[in-house]
């Protein structure tokens, strides 16, 4: 148990010691008292921003830690979100359902990048490729769940939707307790809490040093006996996973999907989160995902048109002015005049 | 059924649909090929180049000046973007792939809030043919002989001009080129501003065959992308003829039996398949096969 | 144990670059806890050699054989795996992690058992070459004699039985070169076998006990640094009279 404690208080991630710690539970604290003072819509509103978080940790694993772009990372929320929605939909009424939706959509994931993974870390393809051939991909299934329309493109009872997307999709249920409003928000906190901590045990450990030295120097640690090709699957495969939670949390929240959620605006966002947090911090995604999620739905509930040049804006200026990501550099700063 | 016409149709649309990936990735594969720069602003500026085409063209400009209009303006406009953004990222591809998302989500936003969901269109000039019971577009005819003129074009370029020179010699060895006087800033922004001014060149082009609106440069991300990665970026010329030439092929076949959506589909395990025997794509053992002949005649 | 045993060795290994030959019908050969030093002039193959050794690159004919197996279709960190350690012609640490982080990644003792000698090995090189008090420093602001024995110490971490070093001393100082010297001299003692491509003649003769010359990807002789530093035929290939 010291050991975990450890490897969760390692410098693979800004922020470590008693202070940080102190400060990162008095804010946790505020997150759990949150739900008290307002009401059960805007606990859930706020779950949204939540929710998004383990899917800015995919890409932050994968990019920050292990130096690969996958540009089209909403495939994998999107895989998984449809997933649940066909086993969970077709298991309506059955309290099982929602748990095998999820494990579904988790081993959806899996399969996926594991194929995709094999496919292109496995050959000595130029590392931009990864990039384009991810974001293709997501487009590709796009285009594919968009042209679903109509009563044929049904699994068992469940309708794909077509450009509409899924709707009635189920809460997330255990026993027969449904998680929504103010349950849905305590446990989207636990599980961004639990990813967060498990997260940083994994790049504090020897496997999380061998994915930065792969970041680093592919062929270095490659003559100093790593499989890295293997490596870098899993890490993508958990990357995608960690996609997928955030899939299933979006469906379980709002009850419906549809294409555009792996459409390239929907793309851009994982990337920004990382780009003007810091890619290499999960504590500067979990600050970034938070505000940009906010800012962005404050300013569309609006009727704010500019949502999106502001949002490009930002990311241009941020990776001009703060190549390192914002919050990260800013954590720097702090350090050095400590 | 009548062999002939389908051999004849199916000919046509193979170099159809080649034209249309050729223009859709030539701006794209001559950045790469320069300075390792993927620009995913590239269907934005295609975009521009289509809207700068239809405004000047319900100006009452021909379309040819329009076309024209459409390269120089988009050309300048890559420029400027160059020399304030993307100069900074040499070294740092993607840092260079997020920063130019960031300008296509502002280029095509903005241009929604400027122009509004929707342009005129352009009328497809000229006409179009029977023969058989196909139907044949004149434009589309067109179209191919323009990609002929381009590639043309760039060949004697890179062959007989200056720019040309000191463009091959910065892209084999940048260092090196300083050394021998050749400002390689200089060469950056000029082929960023052409790159720039093709992909207007090709949305321009293209515009009498689709909507125009804001977000229209979306649809040729996937197959720039792809013909760009199946090319390669060793030989720009080559990369950019053989890909378009091998997708297209493919497309054309699987579109035909099976739909447009399968053929998408087949571009993209053509080209997940080709990069699996072909890392640097075709274009480099294309290089490879070359250089091999003339070494062994030594 | 035998101690004029085989532990490396190629037969009539063959490598061409387009129409370049790296390597031709090369039969080498390093017995267990040699010192051997690979000369030849610029272009000779040398550091293809190592590559083709440790499976950086793929052979198009001949076999490799290490520690008696045969290696040819293996993947370079398998090979690495059985024991075998590589130092960069072109330093490879990790430039932007610290010392304790290049050491803490090439920390790992797979199969090989809780090698003693090897402990003591890699305990020597961190000591000699002083990396342990410098834990926190960043790679990059090292000089760059410590960066090169950053990289042999990173290597030494995974217990090898061979390690192939290309050029250690490139960019020493006399006297950090002589040093290296005897740190290496050393480590071969305790039953190390170090095979390095070195330029430097005066570093060549006080370590090796056997000296390979490549010239075009032959191997054009070997014998004792004597023999070879008085050889007429050796001079010439470097002065390019052929």
């Amino acid at each position: 148990m010291k050991h975990l404690l450890n490897l969760i208080d390692g410098d693979k991630d800004i922020g470590r010691g008693n202070k940080f710690w102190a400060g990162f539970f008095l804010v946790l604290i505020c997150f759990f008292l949150y739900p008290t003072f307002v009401s059960s819509f805007r606990a859930s509103n706020t779950a949204f921003y939540l929710l998004n978080i383990p899917m800015g940790f995919g890409l932050c694993l994968i990019w920050g830690y292990c130096g690969i772009l996958s540009f089209g990372h909403v495939a994998y929320y999107g895989l998984a979100g449809y997933a649940y929605g066909i086993i969970a939909g077709n298991l309506l009424g059955n309290s099982w359902g929602p748990i095998l939706g999820v494990l579904g959509g988790l081993v959806v994931c899996t399969i996926i990048s594991g194929i995709f993974g094999y496919f292109v870390f496995y050959s000595r393809i130029q590392k931009w490729i990864i990039p384009i051939l991810t974001l293709v991909f997501t487009l590709l299934l796009e285009t594919f769940f968009v042209q679903t329309s109509g009563y044929q493109w049904r699994v068992g009872r469940v309708l794909l939707g077509g450009f509409n997307g899924m709707t009635n999709i189920p809460f997330f249920q255990i026993g027969t307790f449904e998680f929504e409003g103010y349950s849905f928000y305590y446990y989207c906190l636990v599980i961004v809490l639990v990813l967060f901590f498990g997260l940083r045990i994994l790049v504090n450990s020897k496997f999380g040093q061998i994915v930065i030295g792969i970041r680093e120097d592919e062929l270095r640690t490659e003559m100093l006996g790593y499989d890295i090709r293997f490596l870098q699957c899993v890490t993508f495969i958990i990357s995608a996973n960690l996609a997928g939670i955030s899939g299933l949390l979006y469906v379980q929240w709002g009850n419906y999907i549809t294409p555009s959620q792996m459409g390239i605006l929907q793309a851009a966002l994982p990337v920004i989160w990382c780009a003007v947090g810091g890619r290499n911090s999960f504590i500067a995604v979990i600050f970034a995902t938070i505000l940009l999620n906010w800012l962005s739905f404050t300013l569309s509930s609006q009727g704010n048109q500019y949502a999106l040049v502001i949002i490009g804006t930002l990311l241009v200026v941020t990776m001009v002015f703060f190549p390192r990501g914002i919050v990260v550099m800013i954590f720097e700063k702090i350090n050095k005049n400590i | 059924m009548d062999i002939g016409p389908l051999i004849l149709n199916l000919i046509y649309q193979l170099f159809a649909n080649s034209a249309f990936l050729f223009l859709s990735a030539l701006g794209l594969i001559i950045i790469l090929g320069m300075m390792n720069i993927i620009n995913l602003a590239h269907g934005e500026f295609m975009m521009i180049g289509a809207y700068v085409a239809t405004i000047t063209y319900h100006a009452g400009i021909p379309f040819v000046i329009s076309v024209i209009l459409s390269f120089i303006v988009v050309a300048l406009f890559g420029s400027i973007i160059e020399l304030l953004i993307i100069r900074r990222f040499y070294g740092r591809e993607l840092g260079a792939l997020v920063v130019t998302w960031g300008i296509s989500l502002v280029l095509g936003q903005g241009t929604l809030l400027l122009f509004g969901p929707f342009m005129p269109s352009i009328k497809i000039p000229g006409g179009s043919y029977k023969f058989g019971v196909f139907s044949y577009s004149e434009y589309w005819l067109i179209l191919i002989g323009v990609c002929i003129l381009l590639i043309v074009l760039l060949w004697w370029v890179y062959s007989f001009t200056n720019y040309g020179l000191q463009a091959k010699a910065t892209m084999q060895n940048p260092d090196m080129a300083k050394c021998l006087g050749v400002s390689t800033k200089k060469i950056y922004t000029i082929t960023f501003s052409i790159g720039a001014g093709l992909a207007g060149l090709g949305g321009a082009l293209l515009s009498p065959t689709m909507t125009i609106a804001p977000f229209m440069g979306q649809q040729f991300v996937a197959p720039a992308f792809i013909t760009v990665v199946v090319g390669g970026a060793t030989n720009v010329i080559y990369g950019a003829v053989g890909s378009s030439l091998i997708l297209s092929a493919v497309k054309t076949n699987i579109g035909m039996a099976f739909g447009a959506f399968f053929g998408t589909v087949a571009l993209l395990l053509t080209a997940l398949i080709v990069i699996r025997i072909m890392p640097n794509g075709i274009s480099a053992t294309f290089q490879r096969y070359i250089d091999k002949k003339s070494l062994s005649t030594k | 144990m035998d101690s004029h045993q085989e532990i490396i060795s190629t037969h009539n290994l063959n490598k061409k670059f387009g129409g370049i030959v790296v390597a031709k019908n090369v039969n080498f050969s390093v017995n267990k806890g040699e010192f051997r030093c690979l000369i030849g002039p610029n272009g000779a193959g040398k550091s293809t050699l190592f590559s083709l050794l440790c499976g950086i690159e793929k052979a198009d004919s001949g076999q490799i054989t290490i520690l008696n197996k045969n290696v040819t279709e293996l993947k370079a960190f398998q090979r690495i795996k059985l024991g075998l350690g590589l130092k960069f012609q072109t330093n490879k640490a990790f430039q932007s992690l610290s010392i304790k982080d290049n050491l803490s990644i090439s920390d790992n003792n797979f199969d090989i058992k809780k090698n003693k000698i090897a402990e003591e090995r890699y305990q020597l090189a961190l000591s000699e070459f002083k990396l342990k008090s410098e834990g926190a420093k960043l790679a990059r602001e090292l000089p760059h004699n410590m960066l090169q024995w950053l990289e042999i110490t990173m290597i030494l971490a995974s217990f090898p039985k061979i390690v192939l070093l290309d050029e250690p001393t490139a960019g020493m100082s006399v006297e950090e070169t002589l040093f290296t010297g005897s740190v290496l001299k050393r480590l071969n003692a305790t039953g190390l076998t170090i095979i390095v491509v070195e330029h430097d003649m005066q570093f060549v003769k006080d370590v090796a006990n056997k000296i390979t010359v490549l010239h075009e990807g032959e191997i054009f002789s070997e014998g004792t640094a004597e023999e070879v530093s008085n050889s007429e035929e050796v001079k010439n290939i470097y002065l390019g009279r052929d």
